[in-house]
């Protein structure tokens, strides 16, 4: 885990992970938040529909900004403020995406940092992408 | 910069942050009449005005705010 500061920080920063989207990871999903919509649970049904397999929910792999802000940029001392997110390609379970975030802003005043954030598939695709802002504990 | 022409602006930004276009401001507004108005977004807020005035707080000068007055006249003293 980083453990960046706010003096550490500087725009034009950039960290990035990879993970590897499961049917476990759905299904779980899917426990959790009883979101039980066919495309999400039913193979058959996604296919039927025109998509390749059962698809991811966008806020499961939407939530890996989660572990790119509190994991990776800053790490440990990151307070979330929010997460803006747009999903632009389905995802799908084996799909190995990478998660990236580079700074765009930094407020001195008010401790505030922007992240601009992208998921792209093993492809080379943009399936997601996010405006973050954050704090960080000092 | 005239505190009218600051006040419209406000209202824009107030608007646009609190996602809320029948906000009116006066001198006398505070947090407590803006339901959305908590510490998270009063920072946003701030962010917003820095940005669309091309000004930069300090955070004395933002502390002690008690009102939209005071922060009008907060701007007008920036702004020139």
């Amino acid at each position: 885990m980083n453990s960046y500061k706010f003096s550490d920080l500087s725009v034009g920063m950039s960290e990035q992970f990879e993970t590897v989207i499961t049917e476990e990871m759905i299904d779980k999903f899917i426990e959790i938040t009883n979101d039980v919509s066919p495309i999400h649970v039913s193979r058959e049904y996604a296919v039927a529909h025109g998509f390749e397999n059962r698809v991811c929910h966008g806020m499961l792999f939407g939530s890996m900004f989660s572990t790119l802000a509190g994991v990776y940029l800053p790490g440990e001392h990151c307070l979330l403020h929010s997460v803006e997110t747009k999903f632009s390609l389905p995802v799908y379970p084996g799909d190995k995406l990478t998660v990236s975030g580079k700074i765009s802003e930094i407020n001195d005043t008010f401790k505030t940092v922007f992240v601009k954030g992208v998921i792209t598939n093993q492809n080379g695709k943009k399936v997601c992408k996010a405006n973050i802002q954050l704090g960080v504990r000092e | 910069m005239t505190r009218d022409r600051i006040y419209e602006k406000m209202t824009e930004i107030f608007r646009d942050v609190f996602d809320d276009e029948s906000i009116v401001l006066s001198d006398e507004t505070t947090a407590d009449d803006i339901e959305d108005w908590d510490s998270l977004e009063q920072i946003n807020l701030l962010m917003a005005i820095e940005n669309n005035f091309g000004i930069k707080f300090r955070l004395a000068d933002v502390s002690g705010l008690e009102n939209v007055g005071a922060m009008v006249d907060l701007v007008q003293r920036l702004v020139g």
